[in-house]
C-alpha cells in the first residue's frame, strides 16, 4: 500500500509539478517546433512517452547489471577473464555514450515494431520517430534512472517505469494544451517581431507560472492519503510539534 | 570507390567491416581518451565528493577540525574530531521532502548528543526568495544553535518560545520541513546512541 | 573539398550574429533556458559547449572524407558523447560546485542540436581549419545569446551579476523573484527574441530604405 502511494505521488509530482517542459526545460525543441496542431502535438507526445518508456527500461537494466560500480554483470565478466578480483568494476564514464546509443536503439525498435504490428499508429506518430533521438526529454529521463539506481533514493524498475510514463504524459499535457493555444492564436493580431518563437515562448511563461501552482500538491495528497503523516512535512505539524516541546522547558 | 566495389563482391560480413572499420577504429580511440580521463580524474573527484561534506564540520561543532564517516541506524554520521583526534561531537548527514524537492541537510550535536551546535543546508530546490532562505545562515539555520535535541524543534509563526525557532516569512512550509527532518534524523540517532555518547 | 564555401572569417562571424544559434536558428533552446538564472551557470555552460564543439568540429572535419552517409549520424553522435563526458568529468574535478548546480545538463549537451547540426552543415564539409573557427563562431554566439539571458534574469531576479552585488541585492522588495524561476526564462527569452527580430528587420528596411534612395536620383537623370 505505501510502495502504491509513494507511485501515485511520484507520478503526479513527475507530470505536474516537476513537468519536463515547464520545470526542467526538456524538449523545447518539440515543443516549440510541433505544436503548430492538437493532433499533430498528440502524436509527438505519444511517441515521445512510448520510447521514453523503452529507453528507462533498458538503461534501468543496463545501468543497474552493467555500468555502476560493481555491477553483477561487468565484475562476473571481468573475474571470468581472469580479473584483479579487489578491484571494483566501474564503467559510470561510459554512462552518457551508453544512454544516447540505448535511445537511438529504443527508437529504431519502436519505429519497425510499430510499422509492422500496429500501422495505424505508425500513420499517427510514424513521421516523429525519427526526430525523438535528439529530444533532450528521453536523455533526461535516462540520467535520472542513473541518478536513482546508484544512489541514495534507490528507484526499483516498476517506479522507474512509472516515472518515465509519467513525465512523457506530463510532456504530452503541456505540448497539447500549447498547440490548443496556438491554434487560437492564428486568429489573433500578434506583433510581426514575435511571430513563431517568440509568442510561443511567452505562452510558455505563463503556462510555466500556472503549473507552478501545482508545487506541494504531492505534499499534501500524502498528508490526506498516509494517516501518521510520517513522510512529510504536513500542514498540522507545528501543532503537534509545539505538544512534545512543552515537558521540555520543564526539564530545563 | 574502389573499396566500395571490393566489398560488394565480398561476404556480407566483410562488407560490414568494410563499412564500420571506421566507426570501430574511433570507439577504440575514444575509448582510450575516456580511460585517460577517468584515471587522471577519478581521484580528485572523489576527493571533491567527500571533501564537500568534510569540509562543513568545523563549521557545525565547535573546535572540531576533521570526521570520520560510520553508518549507524540507515543514518550517515559524521564523528567530529579535533587535531588530537578527541570526540568533539557528532554530525548527522541527512535528507528528506521540502516544499519542491528534497533537502539535504548537516546537523551537528555535541557529544551526549543533546544538544544541536550547528545545521548546513547542503542542497535544496526550494523557491527562490522565499524557501530558499533556509539556506541563510544569519536568518535562519543559526537559531537552530543551542535547541535541545532530546525534543522535537518546533517552528513558530510569531515570537518563537522554548524549543522553538522563527520560520521564515512567507516560507512556513520550507522551515516546517527543515525542523521535521531534524527531528527525525536526531531521534533516529538518539534511539541508538554510539558508546562515547552515553557516557 | 575545402575549397568553396563560406572562409574561415565568414563563418566566425555568422556564427556570432548574422545567424546565432539561440536567436536566430532557435537551437539549443534546452540549456539556454534552464543554465541562465545566474552569470557564473551560464558562462559555464556556454565554455562547455563551446569545448565540445571545437572537438567534435576538428575531428568530423579530419575523417570527412571517411564518413559514409549513413553512419554519418552515429559517429557525430559517438564523437559528442565522447567529448561530453570529458567534459563533465573535468568540471567534477575542478569546479564541483558548478559541477553539481549545473547537473543534468552538462550531459544534455550531447543532444544539444547546435553542435549535431554545425558537424553536418560545416565540419562534415570543410577543411579542420575553416570547421574550428566555425566552431568558436557559434560557440561564442551561444555564449553572448547566454550572457544576454543570463543578465536580464540575475540582474532583475537576483539584484546581483557575476554573483557581485548591485546594491539592492538585500532589499526583497526590488528583487523580481520570478525572473529566476522558470517562467521568466521563457518569458525573458522570448521577449528579447522578438526584440532580436524587430533589430533585424528595421535594419533590413532602412538598407532597402538606402537602396532605393540611391536608385531614384538615377531615374531622375
Amino acid at each position: 500500500m505505501d510502495y502504491l502511494i509513494n507511485i501515485l505521488l511520484l507520478a503526479v509530482g513527475t507530470a505536474l509539478i516537476n513537468n519536463f517542459i515547464l520545470h526542467y526545460f526538456v524538449g523545447i525543441c518539440p515543443f516549440i517546433g510541433v505544436s503548430r496542431r492538437v493532433d499533430m502535438a498528440f502524436g509527438m507526445g505519444a511517441a515521445v512517452t512510448f520510447v521514453m518508456t523503452v529507453a528507462v527500461l533498458l538503461s534501468w537494466l543496463l545501468t543497474g547489471y552493467i555500468l555502476q560500480p560493481g555491477a553483477p554483470l561487468s565484475t562476473w565478466l571481468w573475474r571470468t577473464f581472469g580479473g584483479d578480483a579487489s578491484v571494483t568494476v566501474d564503467l559510470t564514464i561510459l554512462n552518457y555514450i551508453v544512454y544516447i546509443f540505448v535511445i537511438a536503439f529504443a527508437v529504431q525498435l519502436v519505429e519497425m515494431y510499430v510499422r509492422k504490428f500496429f500501422p495505424p499508429l505508425y500513420k499517427a506518430f510514424g513521421v516523429f520517430l525519427p526526430l525523438i533521438t535528439t529530444n533532450c526529454a528521453i536523455l533526461f529521463a535516462c540520467l535520472e534512472i542513473m541518478k536513482h539506481v546508484g544512489g541514495a533514493q534507490y528507484w526499483d524498475i516498476g517506479t522507474s517505469l512509472v516515472y518515465a510514463v509519467a513525465g512523457g504524459a506530463g510532456f504530452t499535457l503541456a505540448i497539447v494544451i500549447m498547440a490548443g493555444i496556438r491554434e487560437e492564436l492564428d486568429h489573433a493580431d500578434v506583433p510581426k517581431p514575435l511571430h513563431g518563437p517568440g509568442i510561443t515562448l511567452i505562452i510558455a511563461g505563463i503556462l510555466a507560472l500556472a503549473f507552478m501552482g501545482f508545487t506541494g500538491v504531492d505534499k499534501n495528497l500524502r498528508a490526506k492519503l498516509v494517516k501518521d503523516d510520517s513522510g512529510a512535512p504536513a500542514a498540522k505539524s507545528p501543532q503537534k510539534a509545539q505538544k512534545p516541546a512543552a515537558p521540555a522547558i520543564m526539564e530545563q | 570507390m574502389t573499396d566500395q566495389t571490393t566489398n560488394t563482391k565480398k561476404p556480407a560480413k566483410l562488407s560490414y567491416l568494410g563499412q564500420g572499420w571506421l566507426v570501430l577504429v574511433l570507439a577504440g580511440g575514444f575509448g582510450g581518451l575516456l580511460a585517460y580521463v577517468e584515471s587522471n580524474l577519478k581521484p580528485k573527484i572523489e576527493q571533491n565528493k567527500a571533501d564537500f561534506t568534510l569540509t562543513a564540520i568545523p563549521e557545525l561543532v565547535p573546535g572540531a577540525t576533521k570526521g570520520k564517516p560510520f553508518v549507524r541506524n540507515g543514518l550517515t554520521v559524521f564523528e567530529a574530531l579535533d587535531d588530537q583526534d578527541k570526540l568533539l561531537g557528532w554530525v548527522i548527514s541527512t535528507a528528506g521532502d521540502g516544499f519542491a524537492d528534497r533537502i539535504e541537510l548537516l546537523i551537528g550535536l555535541d557529544v551526549p548528543a543533546t544538544t544541536v551546535t550547528g545545521i548546513k543546508v547542503l542542497s535544496q530546490k526550494e523557491t527562490p526568495g522565499l524557501g530558499a532562505k533556509i539556506e541563510k545562515p544569519d536568518t535562519f539555520s543559526k537559531q537552530f544553535i543551542g535547541k535541545s535535541a532530546t525534543s522535537p524543534i518546533g517552528v513558530a509563526k510569531g515570537k518563537p518560545a522554548g524549543n522553538q525557532v522563527q520560520a521564515i516569512t512567507g516560507a512556513t512550509v520550507s522551515s516546517e520541513a527543515v525542523a521535521s527532518i531534524m527531528n527525525k534524523a536526531m531521534a533516529a540517532f538518539r534511539a541508538d546512541l554510539p558508546a562515547e555518547a552515553r557516557q | 573539398m575545402s575549397n568553396g564555401g563560406p572562409t574561415a572569417f565568414e563563418r566566425f562571424i555568422n556564427g556570432i550574429l548574422p545567424e546565432n544559434p539561440v536567436y536566430r536558428q532557435v537551437l539549443g533552446t534546452c540549456p539556454t533556458l534552464a543554465v541562465t538564472n545566474g552569470m557564473r551557470s551560464g558562462m559555464t555552460m556556454a565554455a562547455a559547449v563551446l569545448f565540445v564543439m571545437i572537438c567534435s568540429n576538428i575531428i568530423v572535419s579530419l575523417i570527412r572524407g571517411l564518413l559514409r552517409p549513413h553512419l554519418r549520424i552515429l559517429v557525430f553522435t559517438l564523437t559528442i558523447a565522447t567529448f561530453v563526458t570529458v567534459a563533465d568529468r573535468v568540471l567534477a574535478a575542478y569546479m564541483y560546485d558548478m559541477s553539481r548546480q549545473l547537473g543534468p545538463y552538462i550531459p544534455l549537451i550531447i543532444v544539444n542540436c547546435i553542435i549535431i547540426c554545425r558537424c553536418e552543415v560545416c565540419a562534415s564539409k570543410q577543411g579542420v581549419w575553416r570547421s574550428a573557427w566555425d566552431a568558436i563562431g557559434q560557440g561564442l554566439g551561444f555564449a553572448l545569446a547566454l550572457a544576454s539571458i543570463c543578465t536580464v534574469r540575475e540582474v532583475l531576479g537576483n539584484g546581483t551579476w557575476f554573483d557581485i552585488p548591485l546594491g539592492w541585492h538585500n532589499a526583497d522588495q526590488y528583487k523580481w523573484i520570478v525572473m529566476i524561476l522558470p517562467p521568466g526564462a521563457f518569458i525573458t527569452l522570448g521577449v528579447l527574441m522578438g526584440l532580436v527580430n524587430w533589430f533585424g528587420e528595421s535594419r533590413a528596411r532602412k538598407q532597402a530604405r538606402a537602396a532605393q534612395a540611391q536608385l531614384e536620383p538615377v531615374e531622375a537623370r
